[in-house]
Parts: structure tokens; C-alpha cells; sequence
């Protein structure tokens, strides 16, 4: 455990502004990770987001319907 | 769709010229890469001409390959389909035809300078700076053309090879202005603003994401377009191609420093690099196993349909050379791998097995929608995928042993603490492995020019045909 903590130690106080920047992006990158992943995999969505693939095969279709018009 | 429909719907005029000088840089690209490929083997090839010599000629090669070869299949493909996603005409014509004879002006520009030995001395971005300054703005020509198709298009949802396409013109746009800034002296000499490690951190930063952003995001987004159409079947998961487009955007670009293991750049930035680099792994192998299970149901497609074979053929290199580089970039396994010819094997499995194949299926499908015609010869495209195979296989089988080799040699000490092997003794015993790399590399070579052979075939065949839209190509 000692180990560990030793491991994880930060000497806060010399963090520099660059530091700062590089730990709220990487954090903040992390956290939208979780958040896309949600939105992704969550049952509610699939549908939704299932049905975009099909636009490159139906695009012929599509695009005859539209020209008919 | 008639193809005069086609033709009244969309501006494919550009994209038929991407795509036959793709074709031509494929064969002149690697033509060049066998020269030099035999240079090592049989170092008589550099015939004493300075400008003709493997120093020279490898940034030819290199360049040749990737933005020539690379750069057009891209274009040609990314107009190509942003255009039928969207269902929306090119936004600028005289824009697109500006993108292609200024992308062509500065290959013709390297293809002079290079051999002269005009060059930064930056991998992968040698070019001098009044180069660099065309590049960058043919490139952003390229991109806001694609982006404003995209905002002028018909359809609500932005598909997935398009959101592929443009984050590979954000992130090379990014890439190449910081790595190319320079301090000019004359006008094709200049010193980079960068010195010292922080100039290493800054050229490895670039040179991975010129291969994770151009060569890896852009042709995925030509994965996740004609794999589909070819297979005439939905992409397997388009959740998964999500998951695979946002991991790939954040996760590619802190891999550079994993080029610079053990040098002069603080160690946990190289860990960092190696420990992002496997966790790449996994959205890399998501993404070639949703193409491939594209064709879930409909394996069968691959014994008669020629052109899918070498676009699923691309996603097993892919899959593959996405799972070596991780692994060659772990310390322990980088000591070894690090400067030695296996680097070149890795590097090759994902240049010739990924991009290439990828984009020869991709041209070949263009090839027929675009003259609205069958190729001329289905069993050429057969002869092409297997040389293309056969070609790619030979060349990193040898790299890989010759690699091997050469660092076991290298780092092999007797008893007494001296190194066993002088390094004369490690370039003589690369020789037949040379040897083969440059049988490899010509197998390749045919290959392309087999497919130069049956696309001119092709558009020849259908002018014949009296095809409109071949007339118009021609015209």
C-alpha cells in the first residue's frame, strides 16, 4: 500500500501552468470518453444510430425517389 | 441511377482524373521504392549519380507513395463520396479542379527538388518551405470544399466516412503547419523553428499522425464507405464505427513519442506513448472487425467479387499491422525492433497490405460507377490482388527476419563484454533478405502496373461503348 501511494504522490505545488493545462485536457478528454460511451452502447439509442447505416447502400434508391419527384 | 442522371446530379469530372493519376503514382511510386529496394541490395544500382542514389530517392519514394498515391486516392474518393452521402453536387467545381492541378504542380515540384537534394531533412515532410506554403493551402482548398459539400448537403445526418474524411483534414492541416514552421534563408533553404528534442518530439508527433490521421483516418473513411457499397450490405455496427472515429481522434495523437524510445526525450513521455499505443489496439480492432463483418452472412461475395478481396484484404493487414506497431512500440520489445529493418516490415504491412489494397478496391469500384462500366478484365483484377498479396507478404516475411536478425546481432556481446558481431557483418548477413525485399517489392510493382493496364483497358472500352459519361471524361 505505502507502494502505492508512493507511486500515486504528487508534489502539487510544483505544478506548472503547462502541467495544469495537459491534466484538465487529458481528465476532461477521459470524462467525455465515458459520456460517448453511454450514449453509444445505451440501449434507447440503438435504433436510432443503427438506422444511419444503411445510407450508403440506399443512396441509389434515394436518390431515384428523389429525382422522380 | 442512368449514369446521365449521375452525371446531371453530381460533378465527377475531378474525381475521374484523381482517379486515374492514382493510378499512374502507384506504379511510378513504387517503381521507385523497387529501385531503391535494389540499391541496398546491389548498392552498383546508385551508379555513382548523386541524384540518383538511395539517399535521394527514398524521400522521392516516400512521397511519391503516401501524398501522390496516397493524396489522390484520397481526393478522388473523399469527392467521390461525400457527393453520393450527401446527395449534393460538389460545392465548388473550379475549387476541386484548383485542389487537383496544385496537389499535382507539387508532386511535380518534389519529383524535381528531391533528387536534386533539396530537402528539409524532416521524414515525411522533406519538402522546402515554398512547398510547404502550397501544400497547406491546396490542402485547406481540399478540406473546405469537402466541408462546405457537407453543409450544403440534402441529407440530415452526417455518415460516418465523412465525419472520417474531416477529421483527417482538421488533424493534417494541424500537423503539417506546426511541424513545417520554418525560418526561411533563401528560397529553398530554411532552418525549422524547432531544435534539439523538442525538434524530435515535434517531427515524431507529425510523422505518426501523418500515418494515424492521412493513411489511417482518411482511408477509413474510404473503409467505411465502399466496403459497404461494394458488399452491397450496411456496415456491420455503425454504434462501433462511432466509438471507432472518437477513439481514433483523441487516442492517435499522443502516440509520436513511442519513435523515440530511449533517447535523449524524458523516459515517461516514450511510456506514455507505448501505453496509449496499446490501448489503441482495441477501437483498431473494432473497426476491422466491423468491416469484416460487414460481410457477415455473405462470405460467398469473396470468391467471385474480386474488388471486395482486396478491400477485406486491407482490413486483416490493417488489423494486423495495428496490433505489430503497438507491440514493437513496449520498451522491451522496441530495444530490440528499434533502428532495424523491422520497422520497415511493420511499416510496410500497413502501406502496402492497408492503404494500398484499400485503395485499389476503392479505385476500382470508382473505376466502374465512374465510366459506368464493368472493368475489361475481372481475372486481371484477380492477377492484381494476388501479386498484390503475394508481393506485400514476400517483402515484410523478409523484413521481419532480417529485422529480427539484425537486432540480435547488434545487442549479442561474448564474455568478455565486446560485441560479437561488427556492424559490417550485420549489413553483409541482410543481403538475401534484401534480395527478396526487392522480389517482393516488384511482385507489388507489377501488380500495379497489371491494374494500370486494365483501368486504361477499361476507359478505353467504355469510350467505345460511347458511355456519356466516358465521353465526358475524355473530353
Amino acid at each position: 500500500m505505502s507502494n502505492l501511494k508512493e507511486y500515486f504522490h504528487t508534489d502539487w505545488a510544483a505544478m506548472t501552468g503547462s502541467d495544469w493545462v495537459g491534466l484538465i485536457t487529458t481528465v476532461g478528454i477521459f470524462l467525455l470518453f465515458i459520456a460517448l460511451f453511454v450514449y453509444v452502447l445505451h440501449p434507447k439509442n440503438k435504433t436510432r444510430l443503427e438506422s444511419k447505416r444503411h445510407i450508403p447502400i440506399d443512396e441509389d434508391d434515394r436518390f431515384d425517389t428523389e429525382d422522380k419527384k | 441511377m442512368e449514369a446521365t442522371q449521375t452525371e446531371q446530379k453530381y460533378n465527377f469530372e475531378v474525381v475521374r482524373w484523381f482517379t486515374i493519376m492514382a493510378v499512374v503514382y502507384l506504379v511510378v511510386g513504387t517503381l521507385v521504392g523497387v529501385l531503391i529496394a535494389s540499391q541496398l541490395a546491389w548498392p552498383v544500382l546508385n551508379f555513382d549519380i548523386a541524384e540518383l542514389t538511395f539517399g535521394r530517392l527514398r524521400p522521392l519514394h516516400t512521397n511519391a507513395v503516401i501524398f501522390a498515391f496516397g493524396g489522390c486516392v484520397l481526393m478522388a474518393s473523399g469527392f467521390y463520396s461525400v457527393q453520393r452521402t450527401c446527395s449534393v453536387r460538389m460545392w465548388s467545381n473550379k475549387m476541386a479542379w484548383f485542389t487537383f492541378w496544385g496537389w499535382n504542380t507539387i508532386i511535380v515540384l518534389a519529383v524535381v527538388t528531391l533528387p536534386l537534394g533539396i530537402t528539409q531533412g524532416k521524414e515525411y515532410a522533406e519538402l522546402e518551405w515554398p512547398i510547404d506554403l502550397m501544400i497547406a493551402v491546396v490542402w485547406l482548398s481540399f478540406a473546405f470544399n469537402f466541408a462546405m459539400t457537407i453543409a450544403s448537403r440534402k441529407t440530415s445526418h452526417i455518415y460516418v466516412s465523412n465525419w472520417f474524411f474531416l477529421g483527417m483534414m482538421v488533424m493534417i492541416t494541424y500537423l503539417h503547419v506546426v511541424n513545417s514552421l520554418a525560418i526561411p534563408v533563401e528560397l529553398f533553404k530554411s532552418y525549422s523553428v524547432f531544435s534539439g528534442v523538442q525538434d524530435a518530439m515535434v517531427q515524431w508527433w507529425w510523422g505518426h499522425n501523418a500515418v494515424g490521421f492521412y493513411l489511417t483516418a482518411g482511408f477509413l473513411g474510404i473503409m467505411y464507405y465502399f466496403v459497404p457499397k461494394q458488399a452491397g450490405r450496411p456496415v456491420f455496427s455503425y454504434r462501433l464505427s462511432v466509438i471507432h472515429f472518437w477513439a481514433l481522434m483523441f487516442g492517435y495523437v499522443w502516440l509520436g513519442a513511442h519513435h523515440l524510445q530511449y533517447t535523449a526525450l524524458p523516459d515517461w513521455t516514450g511510456s506514455l506513448g507505448a501505453a496509449v499505443s496499446l490501448a489503441m489496439i482495441i477501437p483498431s480492432w473494432g473497426g476491422a472487425v466491423n468491416g469484416m463483418m460487414t460481410l457477415s452472412g455473405a462470405w460467398d461475395k469473396l470468391r467471385t467479387d474480386y474488388i471486395l478481396r482486396f478491400l477485406i484484404m486491407s482490413l486483416a493487414f490493417y488489423a494486423m499491422s495495428t496490433f505489430e506497431g503497438p507491440v514493437m512500440s513496449a520498451k522491451t520489445v522496441n530495444a530490440l525492433s528499434h533502428y532495424t529493418d523491422w520497422t520497415v516490415g511493420h511499416v510496410h504491412s500497413g502501406a502496402l497490405g492497408w492503404v494500398a489494397m484499400v485503395g485499389a478496391g476503392a479505385l476500382y469500384h470508382m473505376v466502374e460507377k465512374l465510366w459506368n462500366t464493368r472493368m475489361y478484365s475481372a481475372s486481371l483484377v484477380n492477377m492484381h490482388f494476388w501479386m498484390a498479396t503475394i508481393g506485400t507478404v514476400v517483402y515484410i516475411t523478409a523484413m521481419w527476419v532480417s529485422g529480427i536478425m539484425q537486432g540480435l546481432m547488434w545487442r549479442d556481446y561474448d564474455e568478455f563484454g565486446t560485441l560479437t558481431y561488427t556492424f559490417a557483418e550485420s549489413v553483409a548477413a541482410m543481403h538475401p533478405y534484401y534480395a527478396m525485399r526487392a522480389i517482393g517489392g516488384l511482385i507489388f510493382w507489377a501488380g500495379g502496373v497489371v491494374m494500370l493496364y486494365n483501368v486504361v483497358m477499361t476507359v478505353r472500352q467504355a469510350v467505345s461503348q460511347g458511355s456519356s459519361s466516358a465521353a465526358a471524361a475524355t473530353a
